[in-house]
């Protein structure tokens, strides 16, 4: 079979057909994703502050310069402690709700469609909801149970604030997660789980010896996804906070944001990208080696 | 499926967590909707009472903005144009690069071009995307659209070539067997069975256009006539801050399509957006 369609005229039609199919897509993805990005590698290497009509080659001073950045290592720190504990608390939860709602329980389906709903909305729309929640709900509720944290605005405090915007963001990112978690354990077979019991395993052993096993997989695709939408977060730290107050949840989206948009810092900010760029290019590949079913192939 | 049936405990148990769930993701959303029905004055008192009457001023004054339907009109035009070509332009890429890649070597490296960008963060390019755009004369609604399409390229052309690789090429051999050229096997006997992977992509697409907010800020927001649905929330909330009532009416009007279209579609978009972020 495979022979006959090497017969040379047929194999020209179809060459011809598939430069037909794959240019206009690919011109695309060159010009407006690739270019970006090498000019990108170009204006880093300068010192532009994207306005001037010139600006000088200065090679990587843009890139020794972020690390006696203090602004940038608290970006950092910030970005690095959210991350951690947007993912612990993502995993935990996620797990917890998908075995919950996984159990032969009364109205599952509508469960999960009221679980899954928050990850419909735009985040900009659920900041800005819970914006108003934590200025107005909370705080009376707060006085009213005693609870000195939660008597103000916690998005006011500097250090509250950050979990004010991590509540918010695991209320939308667990559901997804815990979708995905919830499908890995229609995965797992009942007869192993059985064998199981029948040989005396509780319920905790069942889980950590027979369904983790099955869950691992999904696992490192939740983490690799919630590592980046942690070491990236935006519009929520925008729209709740906007990287206040005095600068305690500046994460490093938004502060290469600002220095881009804002501080007029343009080829500064692009050098800042590319090294938070590496990192997430590494956490990905890492993923992809440990979990090497997934080949690009 | 069926279980043994556990321990009454643990069955307490599961039921008081998941309600307690059930509570927190509904308790902000009935907030929501109730305020909006409520005067300021009625809210000021409890936000978790029923709106006595249902007050529609707050609707009519946010209906009456003739921003709110220029903002409709942005968000719709620009997912919509963009999904058409999207599906317009990568099945057919993918499929070229798909079935390319068994003639010469040249596809295959295409297609590790295609994905590379999976690996690099928006906000690598997104400084340079805008002064490309600007130098274009792009920094409008047509300009968004052309960089959502090669925005999705990676993550399409990776769902779409490992979908395409599970059909079986005999379905194709036995129609060039029939006479019909590369591009009549594409569309009449390929493009049919994509339809399940393609309906993936563009329930994600979709609601990753309809719901961004980072491009439309940096491209669009100098002007209110290009604003879309997610930057007139923003914006909406910075002038009436005080006036939340009135803020969150514009809310649940910004969000009404998309949850209309949640509850419509809820098994596709539930199954595409996880198996399509196993996959991606």
């Amino acid at each position: 079979m495979q022979k006959r369609l090497h017969v040379n005229p047929l194999l020209r039609e179809r060459r011809r057909t598939f430069t037909l199919l794959i240019l206009p897509g690919a011109l695309l993805y060159s010009v407006f994703y690739i270019l970006p990005i090498l000019m990108g590698f170009y204006f880093s290497l300068m010192d532009w502050n994207g306005i001037s009509k010139s600006y000088n080659f200065i090679g990587l001073d843009n890139f020794a310069a972020t690390f006696s950045d203090k602004s940038f290592a608290r970006a950092m720190g910030f970005t690095v402690r959210y991350t951690v504990l947007l993912v612990v608390c993502t995993v935990l939860l996620s797990v917890l709700l998908a075995v919950l709602l996984n159990q032969d329980i009364r109205a599952r389906g509508f469960l999960r469609t009221m679980y899954f709903l928050p990850a419909v909305l735009s985040m900009i729309t659920v900041s800005l909801v819970f914006n108003q929640i934590l200025y107005r709900v909370m705080p009376p509720i707060g006085k009213a149970l005693g609870i000195e944290a939660l008597s103000v605005n916690i998005l006011s405090r500097k250090n509250t604030a950050i979990y004010g915007i991590l509540f918010v963001h695991l209320w939308q990112g667990v559901a997804l997660p815990t979708l995905m978690f919830l499908a890995a354990l229609q995965t797992v077979p009942s007869d192993l789980l059985e064998a199981a019991t029948l040989d005396g395993a509780n319920a905790w052993q069942r889980f950590v010896h027979v369904t983790l096993v099955y869950l691992l997989p999904t696992l490192s695709v939740v983490l690799v996804l919630t590592v980046k939408s942690g070491l990236m977060v935006f519009d929520y730290v925008k729209s709740m906070t906007d990287g206040g107050p005095g600068g305690a949840t500046q994460s490093l989206a938004l502060m290469i944001y600002n220095n881009g948009f804002v501080r007029n810092r343009y080829s500064y900010s692009i050098a800042q990208a590319i090294e938070i760029g590496l990192i997430i290019s590494a956490v990905s590949f890492i993923q992809i080696k440990l979990t090497g079913r997934k080949k690009v192939d | 499926m069926k279980r043994r049936h556990p321990i009454r405990l643990s069955r307490v148990a599961t039921y008081v967590i998941l309600l307690l769930g059930l509570a927190l993701i509904v308790l902000p959303l009935y907030i929501t909707v109730a305020t909006t029905f409520k005067t300021p004055s009625e809210s000021a008192v409890s936000y978790f009472t029923p709106p006595k009457s249902l007050y529609l001023g707050n609707y009519q004054q946010i209906l009456a903005d003739s921003r709110l339907y220029t903002a409709y009109g942005n968000t719709i035009t620009i997912t919509v144009v963009s999904l058409l070509f999207s599906v317009l332009l990568m099945p057919a890429m993918s499929y070229a690069v798909s079935r390319g890649r068994e003639l010469s070597r040249g596809y295959q490296l295409l297609y590790y071009f295609l994905l590379v960008g999976i690996f690099i963060p928006f906000q690598v390019r997104m400084m340079p995307l805008v002064k490309l755009l600007s130098y274009l004369n792009m920094l409008n609604p047509a300009g968004i659209i052309v960089l959502y399409i090669a925005h999705a390229t990676c993550e399409s052309v990776f769902l779409y070539v490992g979908f395409l690789a599970t059909i079986p090429q005999t379905l194709e051999e036995a129609a060039y067997i029939d006479g019909a050229s590369t591009m009549q096997t594409y569309v009449k006997v390929i493009l049919p069975l994509m339809r399940p992977i393609i309906a993936t992509v563009v329930i994600r697409e979709c609601l990753a256009m309809w719901n961004d907010f980072l491009l439309p800020l940096v491209t669009l927001n100098r002007s209110v006539k290009y604003w879309t649905l997610t930057m007139y929330q923003y914006n909406f909330q910075s002038e009436y801050a005080v006036d939340y009532n009135l803020a969150f009416s514009c809310f649940v009007l910004a969000s009404l399509p998309i949850v209309i279209f949640y509850f419509i579609m809820q098994k596709q978009i539930i199954g595409g957006l996880t198996n399509g972020a196993v996959k991606g």
